[in-house]
């Protein structure tokens, strides 16, 4: 057995090498000059190289459409979060005749593929005036999550007890008054975890983005970094492309670092609902 | 809420606003994709002409249809192949104390989170005939690399873009299984303590079986987010060289953005909706049966 388990532990160590390995040269390789990317993937840089963060960052344009992205995401998630939560809590605590069928709809949206919608979608947006718009992306944003969230936040209403909101009511509150002093406060760790997630999922969507929101100056981060990539390639100004690839990461990294335990949490459910 | 004052009212404040999104920018263009994919409509003029089923005879001419769905199946089959049978085993391996597992464990799902053009790049940065760090190991190996380099090369393009997709996805299958050995944990032991398996043998004939209900939403998952590889494929190879790596979506996304075939996407739209509508089903009804539970052991 002893043998076995020095096996395991090189297979493990091998898988996190395949992980973590293209991570780190991407990230030593921002900090080369274009030379010295090409001299060796293995060297380090002479000197780190922050002016490729400046490059990516001011130049290559990247500034512009992080901000893009920050505002298309944390927008979606300020309607998204309440709107999910009000129909979950409906859904959960609210039986009304249809309302099996109507929770059966929403869900259905987690298992088909987006895409699918693009051609009318395209169209939809363009006769409301809302194509090639943050606004608009925003807005699709939205309604492609509502899936998962209200399936999310349902669960979570449905495990609060109802002892609570009985005493409420018999305290005189009305419907709105326990849902926002009770129901709301309670199910707090369902809305982080909703909000996480979707938030991770929005700051990296792709291919909504690029079919509805492909102007240059409303790219989010993921279609800025594509389109910068092929013009860079011709410019041989390597280093700030890594450095660029380093920015778009970063953000995630620090979210999946700090609330990792909530994302495991949040794919899960996802995941084992049927 | 039993109590019915204003319930009624309540009820519709609080649910029109999701229910008017969802009807609107998604049904709504999900029912409109099956009513176009019977016109002849180009997006940007205004007239679309009915022509019934042309779309989808054409479809079952068009050769690069045919080539698409035959790359997205080998990649979902390539694909679940290598993400089930690894995702099982990390999911052994990753079980336990000791700071290797530990690390495993907090850093697993890290390809997961990261944008699909980030994964993309990597791969492609480090496939890079001139400066990429797999194919210098490769040319340590004895294994040179020939321009135009293996994502340019139509013999290794399709296998490039497999890679990444696994690279990408596999954290997930690592997490599902690990939670499906935590939930049947004490049913292994209690079988194997009656037939005294163990090893391979008691991963062949207790553990397998027991997680029926985990490869089924593996499955699912795959069949749904294969289609995902559009950002690999778009920023990787774009469908080339010579469509070898053309999948549904990318050839999706080019009737639109470049031919402005809105009708014919449309087509292309519904025959894969109902391929995967088929194939959920036969995932559904394959492992609908508990197989373990005849032997006595419910998962």
């Amino acid at each position: 057995m002893k043998g076995r388990q020095w096996l395991g532990t090189l297979a493990l160590t091998a898988y996190l090498a395949v992980i973590v390995v293209p991570l780190v040269w991407v990230l030593i390789s921002s900090l080369k000059t274009s030379p010295e990317i090409f001299a060796s993937p293995w060297s380090l840089p002479a000197q780190p190289k922050f002016e490729n963060y400046a490059a990516a960052w001011n130049e290559a344009g990247l500034a512009k459409y992080f901000w893009n992205s920050v505002m298309v995401t944390v927008g979606s998630l300020a309607v998204l979060i309440p709107v999910g939560a009000m129909a979950a809590y409906i859904f959960a605590r609210y039986p009304f005749p249809g309302s099996k069928a109507l929770y059966a709809i929403f869900l259905g949206g987690m298992m088909f593929p987006n895409f699918l919608v693009l051609a009318p979608l395209t169209d939809l947006l363009r006769r409301l005036g809302l194509s090639e718009s943050l606004l608009g992306l925003g807005i699709v944003y939205v309604a492609f999550s509502l899936s998962f969230t209200v399936f999310v936040l349902t669960g979570f209403f449905q495990n609060v007890p109802t002892e609570l909101e009985e005493a409420a009511v018999l305290d005189g509150c009305g419907h709105l008054m326990v849902y926002q002093k009770i129901m709301l406060p309670l199910a707090r760790p369902g809305l982080i975890v909703a909000a996480i997630f979707n938030g991770l999922g929005l700051w990296n969507e792709f291919n909504l983005a690029l079919v509805l929101a492909n102007s240059e100056s409303i790219r989010t981060l993921p279609i800025g970094l594509a389109n910068l990539t092929m013009a860079r390639q011709y410019q041989a100004d390597w280093g700030s492309v890594f450095a660029a690839l380093v920015i778009v990461m970063l953000p995630a990294f620090v979210v999946y670092w700090r609330y990792r335990e909530r994302i495991y949490e949040a794919m899960l459910a996802g995941a084992v609902k049927g | 809420m039993r109590h019915s004052k204003g319930r009624g009212a309540f009820i519709v404040a609080f649910l029109s606003p999701a229910v008017l999104l969802y009807a609107v920018f998604l049904v709504w263009p999900l029912l409109q994709s099956f009513q176009m994919s019977m016109y002849r409509w180009r997006g940007v003029s205004r007239n679309r002409k009915f022509i019934g089923m042309e779309n989808f005879q054409n479809l079952s001419q068009d050769p690069v249809f045919w080539k698409s769905l035959q790359n997205t199946g080998m990649l979902l089959v390539l694909a679940g192949v290598v993400t089930i049978g690894l995702g099982v085993l990390l999911a052994h391996l990753t079980d336990g104390a000791g700071p290797v597992r530990k690390f495993a464990r907090a850093i697993y799902l890290f390809p997961q989170v990261i944008s699909l053009v980030a994964v993309a790049l990597i791969w492609q940065f480090q496939l890079n005939p001139k400066y990429g760090l797999v194919t210098d190991m490769l040319f340590r190996v004895g294994l040179p690399v020939r321009d135009p380099g293996i994502v340019r090369d139509p013999r290794y393009a399709f296998g490039a873009i497999a890679v990444a997709f696994v690279w990408h996805a596999l954290g997930f299958f690592v997490l599902l299984f690990s939670a499906g050995l935590k939930q049947i944990s004490e049913e292994i032991k209690e079988a194997s303590a009656l037939d005294g398996s163990e090893g391979w043998h008691r991963f062949r004939h207790v553990t397998w079986p027991l997680l029926w209900s985990v490869k089924r939403t593996a499955i699912t998952y795959l069949l749904i987010h294969i289609l995902t590889v559009f950002a690999l494929v778009f920023v990787m190879t774009e469908g080339g060289p010579d469509r070898g790596t053309e999948t549904i979506v990318s050839y999706l996304y080019e009737q639109i953005a470049k031919n402005g075939q809105y009708g014919y996407a449309s087509a292309l739209a519904v025959v894969v909706f109902a391929v995967s509508m088929l194939a959920s089903l036969a995932v559904l009804a394959y492992f609908r049966k508990d197989p373990t539970a005849a032997a006595g052991a419910r998962a």
